[in-house]
């Protein structure tokens, strides 16, 4: 009984510092967003005079809203997609009898390693020519294909630790391939799913180069780059690009807020298999 | 079953049917083809997008390449790129400093990550809470970060040195000292990214087969030894995509030295991306700046395959 | 088994040539680009349509001056609609992207804001329309001297200017009141006056300017270099000068001011944003910055020295005549070749450059006009201090005149700024520097 409370202990205080240590660079970034232009400067622990006008700031003076929502669609889409093609391609990766699946996983790892910035100016000719500059299913499809390789090494991964007994138990049942796929083998990979889908989502809603190069005009341009786009040439509005971030930061914090039973239920799931 | 079974969790659960009995043929041949089937809307896509930027890419690494309005105009096949960089010391100086760098975060990353994994695996009260909290610094775009660090590391009123102060240490100038301003961008990075380890490693944690550590445990062991040789090994597959990932991503590092220190002070914290980012951008010279990526894409996959070869993770489980 | 076999190479030859089928027909039409603009397009008729503005914010952050110039210009042209498309306001970034889709063959804008270094280089690489056939010679005629060279390379035009901006030397006339101290007019004289305000107790830094390793030091270096007699780059472009008793004369000043502790020692990491401030926060006796640093040091409820603020040109090293040199910045107006209404772009253009336009930059937007008229105008002059102190300044350009210019400015601020901090001598400083300029000029390196 006392062991058990001490290691509790242990694990509770290495919680609170952990989470010290992530939110305080946070509660900074809040913190400041709330700063005036006179007080952007003062490093007390609360502002001094707190004001809500760089939120204001974000949203009049730049297209904050429009930038939010095409970041949400684009982001959605993508994870929505790369889950998709990815889950049956790396359940095919990890069960199915295909030749050549070292060079296809090496593939992906080679393509995955390329550096944007060099892949950047072919890749907008490509989407001239297709016509799909300044829309949305540009960078879907480029934010597609950019962030499988990492979905597909992730998945397969997960669908490897699945017992072979569940497939072998589904094909008795008389279930189609798809059927296991859908029905009998991805509860069991939700834990590989949820992280391939976090990472996803998250990377298309941060990322910056691609975004910048093709969707130009102001309609279609997302929140990364619209937030590279506040200020002057010789100021960096630091509370207004805080409060934007911050902003941005909300749906994925409410998300995971929101499903953290699931997201915990369903990464401790797997433990109770036995 | 030994205590230490260091296979991979499918070899273990196999080790009782023989899964290499080779099925009938007919079944084979439509698996395969459902494999190819499944796989291939995947497959398709990565190549038709990435395929052509990257080989024209590589092209251009070996030809003479003149940007102007009316296009790209690439003539003769030419190793002048590539000699321009080795015969560069800035480009040696930004390889090394980028290859400690990856080297120096990626490890702290893990080991960090993996306590953190484990410490998440134990809680029981809040553990939804502190998930949500660390999934936030991963989810900051990475040039809001590095401008949050920015203002943090600030020579002028930035809160890290207001602190120092505080404390005594006065006169501090830490983005313009080379060896603190690397410092400093590694405590922005690990920040950051620890996150995405101790998630990727906690998934792995969750999907161990429980009667291993049962067994462990029923024989005696202590939390220690379970984890050291027991669930560590068994962790393998997991930590080494997060590694290899991770490895590429620190590689790539473009974002944190371009806003915290535009690689300076002098080029003491430039990182080969950036280096690319102003050969290619700022000096119009696509022929070298496509030879920096080339070579770093190299760079990266024999360090990979290295890595993959020593850790002894199969990357294909079947070969047919 | 052969059956076996040919299913599943089909089915891999099939995914094969599917792709190589794709990238061969995306390099071919890579490499075959859009049109070959050879000539110059005639732009005749009457202009009429809509245009797409590409520019990033300038002025005041509070009131968009590019907003006020549009509606303007609306008016006195019904015919044509300007649309505003914003762009990045970092330099780098913002050519980045204009690099990648003039390329690529864009016509999304027709006319874009660029820095006033970037023609030799956007020239060469025909980024930008050559604007020689469109305006006759009295038009060049109309702007202040020099700023019209610095828009040419391989005697074409390429850009039209917009605005231009100059450094001063910004003081707190207070401190010097107190202490009955003069403006100084040398840099050694700056320096002892402010060791003597901060030994006094009066503030706690002498000197503050833009030593941070970008741009903004090129210029900083190019003042003191050219106050000192020296240079960067040889007047025919062809080899390095930096590595001489005159820059060095200047780098070992400006190392001294850090070492000495007139400077702060953070000041190798300060832009203009961390120098302003340290200015407004009142901690600073000296500041060299930028035109806009008037306003916003007197701004009340930003700045805490708001109403002690004074301009004067720039000091000189003891010796040399009077004042210091100042460097150009401001941005032009280019025209993208891909542009398909060159007769509304030309009317924007003259607009643009005209008395009209131009005294709405200076009055609403506080930047220095590039027509020497609209600057030396009483009227425009009453409405910024800075304007006067700018009409007697000596200007000095940076070496931009030469295409390999990005990589000249890298090898000068990351030398400097090496120096600075100390991780360099800066006779080793400047000479690493002067052997990149010069493998930068015969294109040989990175």
């Amino acid at each position: 009984m006392a062991r058990r409370r001490t290691k509790n202990l242990g694990t509770n205080i290495a919680a609170i510092a952990i989470a010290a240590f992530v939110a305080l660079p946070l509660y900074w970034m809040v913190a400041s967003s709330f700063k005036g232009q006179a007080d952007i400067t003062s490093s007390a622990a609360v502002p001094p005079h707190p004001t809500t006008a760089n939120y204001g700031n974000a949203f009049s003076n730049y297209n904050f809203g429009t930038y939010l929502m095409n970041s949400a669609i684009v982001a959605v889409a993508t994870t929505a997609i790369v889950l998709a093609l990815g889950t049956f391609a790396g359940y095919a990766l990890a069960r199915l009898p295909m030749r050549g699946k070292t060079a296809i996983m090496t593939a992906l790892l080679m393509i995955s390693l390329f550096p944007t910035i060099a892949v950047v100016a072919p890749l907008y000719l490509l989407l001239r020519d297709i016509g799909w500059l300044n829309s949305y299913q540009g960078l879907v499809l480029s934010y597609t294909a950019l962030m499988l390789p990492f979905a597909i090494w992730i998945l397969r991964n997960f669908f490897l630790g699945i017992p072979k007994a569940m497939e072998e138990s589904a094909r008795v049942d008389g279930a189609g391939p798809v059927r296991t796929v859908l029905q009998v083998i991805l509860p069991q990979a939700l834990p590989g799913l949820f992280t391939a889908g976090v990472f996803t989502f998250v990377a298309a809603w941060t990322e910056f180069i691609i975004a910048l190069t093709l969707n130009n005009s102001d309609r279609y341009r997302t929140v990364a780059v619209g937030i590279a786009l506040f200020g002057g040439q010789y100021t960096t509005p630091y509370g207004t690009i805080f409060a934007a971030s911050a902003v941005a930061m909300l749906p994925i914090a409410i998300l995971v807020l929101v499903f953290r039973r699931a997201v915990v239920s369903g990464l401790t799931a797997g433990a109770v298999k036995g | 079953m030994t205590l230490v079974d260091a296979r991979g969790p499918r070899e273990t659960r196999a080790a009782g049917g023989d899964s290499r009995r080779p099925r009938r043929g007919g079944l084979r041949r439509s698996s395969a083809r459902l494999g190819w089937t499944f796989a291939s809307p995947a497959l398709l896509v990565v190549a038709a997008v990435m395929i052509f930027p990257i080989v024209f890419s590589i092209i251009m690494s070996f030809s003479n390449v003149n940007v102007t309005g009316n296009g790209f105009q690439l003539s003769g096949v030419t190793g002048k790129n590539y000699s321009i960089l080795f015969g560069s010391p800035r480009y040696w100086h930004d390889l090394e400093f980028t290859a400690t760098y990856t080297v120096v975060t990626v490890t702290i990353e893990m080991v960090l990550g993996t306590l953190v994994a484990l410490v998440l695996e134990r809680l029981t009260v809040a553990r939804g809470w502190l998930m949500a909290l660390l999934l936030l610094p991963w989810a900051l775009i990475t040039v809001v970060s590095a401008q949050l660090w920015a203002y943090v590391y600030n020579g002028v009123y930035g809160v890290f040195d207001a602190i120092m102060n505080s404390v005594g240490v006065h006169n501090l100038n830490v983005l313009g000292t080379p060896m603190q301003a690397s410092v400093a961008m590694g405590v922005a990075d690990v920040w950051k990214t620890t996150p995405f380890v101790a998630i990727m490693v906690l998934a792995g944690l969750v999907m161990l087969p429980g009667e291993v550590v049962e067994a462990a445990r029923i024989d005696g062991a202590n939390a220690w030894t379970v984890f050291w040789r027991v669930r560590l090994p068994l962790l393998r597959p997991a930590l080494a995509v997060a590694v290899m990932f991770r490895i590429l991503q620190a590689f790539g590092l473009f974002d944190l030295p371009y806003v915290l220190t535009n690689g300076g002070p002098g080029t003491s914290t430039e990182s080969l991306a950036v280096l690319g980012y102003k050969v290619l951008f700022n000096d119009l010279e696509f022929g070298p700046g496509a030879a920096v990526a080339a070579s770093t894409a190299l760079v990266v996959l024999v360090v990979c395959l290295l890595f993959l070869k020593v850790f002894r993770t199969q990357v294909g489980e079947q070969e047919d | 088994m052969t059956a076996l076999m040919s299913t599943k190479t089909n089915k891999r030859r099939i995914t094969a040539t599917a792709v190589t089928a794709v990238a061969v027909l995306a390099l071919g039409t890579a490499c075959s680009s859009s049109s070959t603009t050879a000539t110059a397009p005639a732009a005749t008729g009457s202009a009429s349509g809509t245009i797409t503005w590409f520019a990033n914010q300038f002025g005041p952050t509070s009131t968009d001056v590019r907003k006020t110039l549009i509606a303007q210009f609306e008016k006195a042209y019904p015919n044509i609609k300007v649309n505003l498309e914003q762009a990045p306001s970092d330099s780098d970034t913002y050519r980045s992207t204009l690099i990648t889709q003039i390329s690529g063959g864009s016509s999304s804008f027709d006319v874009y804001n660029g820095d006033v270094v970037w023609p030799a280089q956007f020239g060469k690489q025909g980024l930008a329309l050559p604007l020689n056939s469109y305006f006759d010679s009295s038009y060049w005629n109309s702007f202040s001297n020099g700023l019209v060279t610095s828009l040419t390379y391989n005697k074409q035009t390429y850009a039209v200017p917009l605005f231009t901006d100059n450094a001063f030397l910004f003081y707190r006339k207070d401190l010097l009141a107190k202490a009955h101290l003069p403006v100084p007019t040398t840099w050694e004289q700056l320096q002892s006056e402010a060791a003597t305000l901060q030994k006094d107790g009066y503030v706690k830094y002498g000197f503050a300017a833009q030593f941070d390793s970008y741009e903004g030091l090129t210029c900083d270096f190019t003042e003191f270099a050219a106050d000192a007699g020296g240079s960067a780059v040889s007047a025919d472009g062809t080899k390095a000068t930096i590595d001489s008793a005159a820059d060095q004369k200047a780098l070992t000043y400006m190392r001294g001011l850090i070492t000495s502790g007139v400077a702060p020692s953070a000041i190798t990491t300060f832009q203009e944003q961390q120098s302003e401030s340290l200015f407004t926060a009142g901690q600073v006796a000296f500041l060299r910055n930028w035109t806009y640093a008037y306003a916003d040091s007197n701004t009340t409820g930003t700045s805490k020295v708001a109403g002690d603020v004074g301009v004067a040109n720039l000091p000189t090293f003891a010796g040399q005549t009077g004042p210091g040199y100042s460097v150009t910045g401001g941005w032009n107006l280019y025209v993208n070749p891909h542009s398909k209404n060159l007769a509304a772009d030309v009317d924007f253009l003259k607009w643009m450059t005209g008395t009209q336009a131009q005294t709405i930059i200076a009055e609403q937007g506080g930047e220095i006009p590039t027509v020497a008229g609209v600057l030396q105008n009483s009227a425009v002059q009453a409405t910024n201090p800075a304007f006067p102190v700018a009409a007697k300044n000596k200007l000095n350009a940076r070496p931009s005149f030469v295409p390999q210019y990005s990589q000249v400015s890298e090898a000068i601020y990351n030398n400097v700024n090496a120096a600075l901090s100390g991780s360099a001598s800066p006779s080793s400083a400047l000479s690493a520097a002067a052997s990149q300029i010069n493998t930068a000029l015969q294109s040989n390196g990175l």
